[in-house]
């Protein structure tokens, strides 16, 4: 099975994050990818991109400007009011990935 | 994952701060978070804001560090009057909140299954609307937990 690995950024790294990465676990695997998330806050994002093997962010909080990779806001996605466009942006993503 | 002690009916509050305060007295008084979790709830609001954008009924899910819990629970309330949130993610835009799920929780690894069946409900347009015209706790309490 493919897999890909995002970021998910929220203000604590804990709750929203944890609910933007379970939520797209599950959609993904349907399509037969699956996800692999790191967790973490919007002061981790340089850091964590630095250290490279990210193929985008999922984040629901403002996060610094940078352009090694895609970074995707969640916060439709989290709520269901705006999940398709949050789902067509990944699957951009993903299809540039290949 | 819903009490009904938990659980404030057509709370009145001048804004969301203030919602936010006497909803966070409730999880203190149980027993479910430190005295240090109301002040870290609406700090960490005024950066990090939490309400939901949304077609309907508004919602937001204020919630802090693990460090100021002590066993997750999560507070409900509806509001008889809306109060303004800054909306996740754009903080430089409000928007008008109904209900509050105040969120503690002190391990999100662990407490997976209930943060998914919160983003079930929060995008169940019908079950909001059935909340905000609840007149009691225990009717809130029913439409939480029998909903899947």
């Amino acid at each position: 099975m493919r897999t890909i690995h995002v970021l998910t950024v929220c203000g604590s790294g804990t709750v929203s994050s944890t609910m933007v990465a379970e939520k797209l676990k599950d959609i993904l695997l349907e399509q037969g990818i699956q996800v692999k998330t790191v967790e973490i806050k919007p002061t981790e994002v340089l850091n964590y991109i630095e250290q490279g093997g990210y193929d985008f962010i999922a984040y629901t909080t403002p996060i610094p400007e940078q352009d090694k990779i895609p970074a995707i806001n969640a916060v439709g996605f989290l709520t269901g009011f705006g999940e398709e466009e949050f789902l067509v942006e990944v699957q951009q993503v993903i299809n540039k990935l290949k | 994952m819903f009490e009904t002690a938990l659980i404030k009916v057509n709370l009145e509050a001048r804004n969301a701060y203030e919602a936010i305060e006497v909803l966070s007295h409730v999880l203190y008084e149980k027993g479910y978070v430190k005295d240090s979790f109301i002040n870290a709830v609406i700090n960490r609001e005024k950066v990090y804001p939490t309400g939901l954008p949304s077609s309907g009924v508004g919602v937001a899910i204020p919630h802090t560090d693990r460090i100021h819990v002590k066993q997750s629970g999560i507070a409900v309330a509806t509001l008889k009057e809306s109060v303004s949130f800054f909306t996740m993610g754009t903080p430089n835009i409000q928007q008008e909140v109904r209900i509050i799920f105040l969120l503690a929780i002190d391990n999100p690894d662990k407490q997976i299954a209930i943060l998914k069946k919160l983003i079930s409900l929060i995008k169940k347009e019908d079950l909001l609307k059935e909340m905000i015209e609840s007149k009691s706790e225990t009717e809130i309490y029913q439409l939480l937990n029998s909903s899947t």
